[in-house]
């Protein structure tokens, strides 16, 4: 099924690369577009470790937090270059994610999801109180946008980037280099790693794989990637308040990678864009209906329950498409099925 | 000062401790982090306010009226929510239990509106807002004497139900060995529903005097006391009741104390940085059993 949609999946991405360049393009819906793109690299980022290591981070935004407010103060206050303040607040992410990591890594289950919602709700506190250095709950505007400096090669070459449209390319670049790493890292000894540990911890260890270290470098991935996400988001809203990064946004990614299915890199694509667009779409029909824009969380709640309910495996669940695609597995299965129903009536427990 | 924030801590910790009993008992029967208690307690104080404005409840009928309404959403929470996940991998549960927590919290937004209401002050009886006792300048009000003896009365029900009750048995089976349990004749969806009926009543308790006790309530109330709650319960140790009324306490006071001498910008800071000592130093808390897995 797959292989015949691709040609129409090319003809649907050539078409929404170049819509931007058409003179019928919105700017709204580029803006919504982008937002998309945004939430598509912090569900890569998040689904590193509830999907690959089996390990429930609910203080994600935390390190998109840490990173946006990284590229903001740095541009405000340094007027670095967008080029060069990405990989520090990577970095930097990555490094928080390090030292949360390093001692939260042996807890396990329920105690490390709320260690990680600690840690986010501390940096939401910390971003509204230091106000000498965040401006707190005013929050920081006048980020300058991203640029090109050429200027010393030509002294005219100086690009300011305006508008939604080069953003638009910007994120495109952006979740496709994620993408790309995500999925080298998936198919790499890294990845097989994380597939076994979050598949029997006890059994990966004594397989010879270093519980700890692997874990401490999920953890780093996935910070660095949401504090990535948090980079842009900066130069590209040019305004920041710590309000934007309280727990909701984590359970909305994390929305976004159980809805896809989670540790299917695809699949937190998807749920990006589904969660948005309906988030997009709340927000404009809730208030013809006399409530608070708020209120749309009231649907992400309930398609959590409502999903977890009928299909905790999300729409596209890893394993199974995986499993699908290969004929020894699914001859196998066949079999395992025939043998099943034939014995079922002896081993129902 | 010292004396006063004691006293005020004190106040404030036995309410925390009234929550933390409900997440530690659920925690304790299914080993489920109930992230919407935070919300039923917010709904008690909701109930309470909509029984004395709109029903013309007396304040202490409405309190017992609120009690009885989240009592029963506690059971309905476990029935739909949570029941048809018990076998299911504990992530799903916990996810569910957060995505509750938000459907309840947005749903008491679109009932009653996102603003902060005072509570209906008419209602509550006068001499509470007096001071009882004022001695080298420490205030101690009616108001804070009720909530002291509420939350001592509703402990004490609360230790005679579970040691000394046939249900309160089959409670303590039931966190000890589910299967063993159900093999001597114990019904376990009910003792489970039971548990939350528990849990429940003694979080809406709770939401009524916070209510009172700032005059205020907001449909966002659930959420930090929620957290603060479970810091609490996981201080004192998670699955243990005594455990779950010392840490509120604890908790309350340090609080308290901490945003008088350190900073009053960092009072909800104290609660996750005892969270997150706790787990990582001592994941059993004050009083709890040792923790072997809880993956």
């Amino acid at each position: 099924m797959l292989a015949k949609l691709k040609p129409v999946l090319f003809v649907l991405a050539a078409a929404a690369l170049a819509y931007p360049l058409m003179p019928f393009s919105n700017d709204y819906l580029l803006h919504v577009v982008t937002l998309v793109l945004v939430y598509m690299v912090l569900a890569m980022g998040l689904n590193i470790l509830p999907g690959f290591c089996g390990l429930l981070d609910l203080g994600f935004v935390g390190f998109y937090g840490i990173g946006a407010y990284t590229s903001g103060l740095l541009t405000i206050h340094y007027g670095m270059s967008f080029w060069v303040i990405v990989p520090l607040a990577c970095l930097n992410g990555a490094l928080w994610g390090v030292l949360l990591g390093v001692p939260t890594l042996r807890l396990v289950g329920d105690y490390f999801a709320i260690v990680t919602f600690g840690f986010a709700e501390l940096v939401v506190l910390f971003l509204t109180n230091e106000i000498w250095l965040t401006r707190g709950p005013l929050g920081l505007p006048g980020i300058e946008p991203v640029s090109f400096d050429f200027t010393w090669l030509n002294p005219d070459w100086y690009f300011e980037l305006i508008g939604e449209v080069p953003y638009f390319y910007l994120a495109v670049a952006m979740v496709a280099f994620v993408w790309l790493v995500m999925r080298r890292i998936e198919d790499s000894r890294l990845g097989r790693a994380w597939f076994a540990i979050r598949e029997d911890t006890l059994a990966a260890a004594s397989c010879g794989v270093n519980i700890l270290r692997y874990k401490v470098i999920a953890f780093a991935i996935s910070a660095g990637i949401g504090a990535l996400g948090g980079a842009f988001y900066a130069r590209w809203s040019l305004f920041l308040s710590p309000d934007m990064f309280k727990f909701w946004e984590s359970f909305l990614v994390l929305c976004m990678v159980v809805l896809g299915g989670l540790g299917n890199i695809a699949g937190a694509l998807v749920g990006a864009v589904v969660l948005i667009v309906l988030g997009e779409g709340l927000r404009e029909i809730l208030p013809i209906l006399g409530l608070a824009p708020e209120t749309r969380f009231l649907a992400y709640g309930l398609i959590m329950v409502l999903i977890m309910r009928f299909k905790p495996a999300g729409f596209f669940p890893a394993i199974a498409t995986a499993s699908a695609r290969n004929p020894l597995i699914k001859d196998l299965k066949k079999r395992l099925a025939g043998y099943a129903s034939g014995e079922k009536s002896g081993t129902a427990a | 000062m010292f004396e006063q924030q004691l006293v005020n801590g004190l106040t404030l910790g036995v309410i925390y401790a009234l929550i933390a009993v409900g997440y530690t008992m659920v925690y304790g029967v299914i080993e489920l982090i109930n992230f919407a208690h935070g919300e039923v307690y917010m709904l008690g104080a909701f109930f309470c306010v909509t029984f004395i404005t709109a029903l013309g409840m007396p304040f202490y009928v409405a309190i017992v009226a609120a009690m009885l309404c989240c009592a029963l959403l506690g059971i309905l929470l476990d029935v739909v929510a949570y029941r048809p996940l018990r076998n299911a991998p504990r992530l799903a549960a916990l996810i569910t239990a957060i995505g509750m927590s938000i459907f309840l919290q947005n749903l008491a937004m679109i009932i009653w509106g996102s603003r902060a209401k005072p509570f209906a002050q008419e209602a509550v009886p006068a001499y509470l807002a007096e001071t009882a006792l004022e001695w080298s300048g420490v205030h101690l009000t009616w108001l804070q004497i009720f909530i002291l003896g509420v939350a001592l009365v509703m402990m004490l029900g609360l230790y005679l139900i579970i040691n000394k009750t046939r249900i309160g048995t089959a409670m303590r089976a039931l966190a000890q060995n589910k299967t063993a349990a159900a093999l001597m004749g114990i019904n376990v969806n009910f003792v489970i529903s039971f548990t939350f009926a528990l849990g429940s009543a003694m979080g809406a308790v709770a939401g009524v005097l916070v209510a009172v006790y700032y005059n205020t309530l907001y449909p966002t109330m659930g959420y930090v006391a929620g957290v603060k709650a479970f810091a609490s319960a996981v201080l004192g140790g998670i699955g243990s009741v005594p455990g779950a009324m010392v840490g509120g306490v604890v908790l309350g006071v340090a609080e308290a104390l901490g945003a008088g001498y350190v900073s009053s910008l960092y009072r909800d800071g104290v609660a996750y940085a005892v969270l997150i000592a706790v787990i990582i130093f001592r994941p059993s808390g004050i009083l709890g059993r040792a923790v072997v897995d809880k993956a």
